[in-house]
């Protein structure tokens, strides 16, 4: 299976290393627009096509192409990788575009084409979330009354106030928020946003905290903490903490607990899901999301989260935008 | 773990930065993030008191910090010390903030021009000319390595530099065996033994037979405990593996699966395990590095 992919920063960087282990797949063409960053990857990658302008990839017949480059860039590229034909199966690091309008029309473009599609939310293979949505499943604590979701990390705690770094990873919302607003998704179904707050630390006009509250369709409420200027968070973290009428789940990157109202209460930590996979960089996580994509795109099976259940991603972090307070 | 053989007990660092791979929230809530150089020296004294033969650590300020105080006490005569280099968390930090690969580039040459390593400057200008991956690679290796002298102060000895896992599995994953060739070349030059971090053990093992590498000399660190825990793709593999790494310094890393056994529920397993030469665990109270040591050494150090 031929691969391509465009941008080399750390998530290419990362997801080629990973390709590059799966049986069958090679890694045939690297884009990216730095002109250094190119001539390194030259070395690299000695096998590979490497070029400054993802269009030449056309004439490769490639089976997959990945998308890596910051987010603003994701809906012009994507448009031209579907539209000029360069592959029909396509990943995309997380959002899906930097807009819910762009995301609806380029979901309304794919619709017509096909192919196997899938968004960068890791954590949907990260095991304790899998557990923690297992555990929903069986309804471990019968029906869900409440929830809350948080993402935090220290990217930004200590950066200078002229820093332009926050600003051009397009916000804490689509930065970090994103993968726990996709697991809420993912574990109760559609939200709607009923009020929102979202702060600037780093500099004025940048969307750093965002607080909001949201409600499913079966009128069960939520609460969303996020921030990248929290104290403490070495990596970035993601938690939930879910409440049922017989008791409560906590999930996060590292453990699930389950707490019942009866007085029995268990927990799992990764040790204890099996966590192993064949090859492991970053987090076991990235290597399952790299398998499950290229094992849809030879099986001919939907992958998962698709464009389209990403497309409630965006929507959701467009209602927060629209609904929130700036402070 | 043959009989007779030394068996090496080294102090590792992760407690000192802040990072446990069990829970992260554990290490917020016991708030030993907070960085206090002259606590974890003391620590470290205790543990080469009680057994320790050395130290494992990532450069950083804080290591340097804490090998400098401990160098200028003078109260433990002699250890060893194992660098791994780059302290990925650090330059996934400054890529973060930077802006990408590039910016963090930019920062790790300037970083270099400054420290006034004269060789480093002129072998990191030639890599930048030639965008040679290799001669950038030396660069920042005699500039970590003149870091680690400077911090020292004195002979000591450095046993082995080993290469973060994140590098060590970008050069698996990539196939880039001219890169860990270069790399054996070259810290064998310096005398010091190549090292390697990984997550991957089988899989190393693996390529290197693959590339024709020879194991003499070379340091290995990887993850071996009883529940297979980062041992990739499963402990029965990493297990088999062992076997075939004669004459290579196998260090066992996550002994204690990041805190999920006490260390007297690893022992047997350690035990049964063939060609591993050391053993590598992070200690982060006093009474847990007395007696964690003490400990190790009884069954472990003197089978």
């Amino acid at each position: 299976m031929k691969v391509g992919i465009i941008g080399l920063g750390k998530m290419g960087l990362l997801h080629s290393c990973i390709l590059h282990t799966l049986p069958n797949v090679e890694v045939v063409a690297v884009c990216d627009k730095s002109m250094i960053i190119r001539r390194f990857f030259k070395k690299l990658f000695k096998n590979a096509v490497i070029t400054d302008d993802f269009t030449k990839m056309a004439c490769l017949n490639l089976d997959a192409i990945y998308v890596t480059t910051p987010i603003p860039s994701h809906y012009p590229i994507l448009k031209e990788i579907y539209s000029k034909g360069i592959a029909c199966n396509v990943f995309v690091e997380k959002t899906l575009t930097s807009s819910f309008s762009d995301s609806e029309k380029l979901c309304s473009l794919v619709k017509n084409i096909g192919g196997v599609n899938m968004v960068g939310y890791m954590k949907r293979y990260c095991v304790t979330f899998r557990k923690a949505k297992e555990l929903l499943e069986q309804k471990i604590i019968g029906d869900i009354t409440s929830f809350s979701a948080g993402a935090f990390s220290s990217d930004f705690v200590e950066v200078a106030a002229t820093a332009k770094e926050p600003l051009a990873r397009g916000g804490v919302l689509k930065d970090l928020g994103s993968h726990v607003i996709d697991l809420a998704l993912w574990f109760f179904g559609d939200c709607f946003v009923d009020d929102a707050v979202i702060e600037s630390v780093t500099a004025p006009g940048c969307e750093d905290v965002a607080y909001f509250r949201v409600k499913t369709r079966n009128g069960v409420s939520g609460d969303f903490a996020v921030s990248w200027c929290k104290k403490g968070y070495r990596m970035p973290e993601f938690v939930l903490s879910i409440h049922g009428n017989k008791g409560v789940i906590d999930v996060n990157d590292d453990k699930v607990s389950l707490a019942l109202n009866n007085g029995t209460s268990r927990y799992w930590y990764r040790h204890d899901l099996s966590d192993n996979v064949e090859f492991l960089i970053g987090a076991s996580e990235y290597y399952r999301e790299d398998h499950a994509f290229i094992a849809s795109i030879q099986n001919g099976s939907a992958a998962s989260p698709s464009f389209f259940e990403s497309l409630n991603v965006d929507y959701l972090i467009e209602q927060v935008k629209k609904k929130a307070r700036y402070q | 773990m043959s009989v007779g053989k030394q068996i090496k007990l080294l102090v590792g660092d992760n407690p000192f930065h802040g990072i446990s791979h069990l829970s992260q929230e554990r290490t917020r809530n016991r708030g030993i993030a907070l960085v206090n150089v002259e606590y974890f020296t003391n620590l470290l004294e205790i543990a080469l008191r009680n057994g320790a033969d050395g130290f494992m650590f990532s450069v950083s300020d804080v290591t340097l910090s804490i090998l400098e105080a401990l160098c200028k006490k003078r109260i433990v005569a002699d250890f060893e010390t194992y660098a791994i280099v780059p302290y990925a968390y650090e330059y996934v930090r400054l890529a973060t903030q930077a802006g990408g690969l590039l910016g963090l580039g930019k920062k790790v040459i300037k970083d270099i021009i400054l420290s006034g390593n004269v060789n480093a400057a002129i072998l990191g200008t030639k890599g930048l000319l030639h965008t040679d991956i290799t001669a950038f690679l030396e660069t920042y290796l005699l500039y970590e390595i003149s870091r680690i002298k400077t911090s020292i102060g004195r002979p000591l000895k450095l046993n082995s530099i080993l290469l973060h896992e994140v590098i060590t599995e970008i050069a698996l994953s990539l196939d880039l065996n001219w890169l860990i060739t270069d790399y054996i070349s070259f810290m064998r030059r310096l005398n010091i033994s190549p090292g390697f971090e990984t997550r991957n053990f089988a899989y190393l093992v693996r390529k290197f037979k693959e590339w024709k590498i020879d194991f003499n000399g070379l340091t290995i660190a990887a993850p071996f405990n009883k529940i297979g825990f980062q041992m990739n793709p499963s402990r029965e593999e990493c297990e088999k593996a062992l076997l075939e790494v004669d004459g290579a310094n196998i260090i066992g890393m996550s002994i204690l699966a990041a805190g999920y056994f006490k260390p007297i529920e690893t022992i047997s397993y350690l035990g049964k395990l063939p060609n591993l030469n050391g053993v590598v665990v992070g200690v982060s109270k006093e009474q847990h590095a007395r007696e964690t040591f003490n400990l190790l050494n009884k069954y472990l150090k003197s089978r």
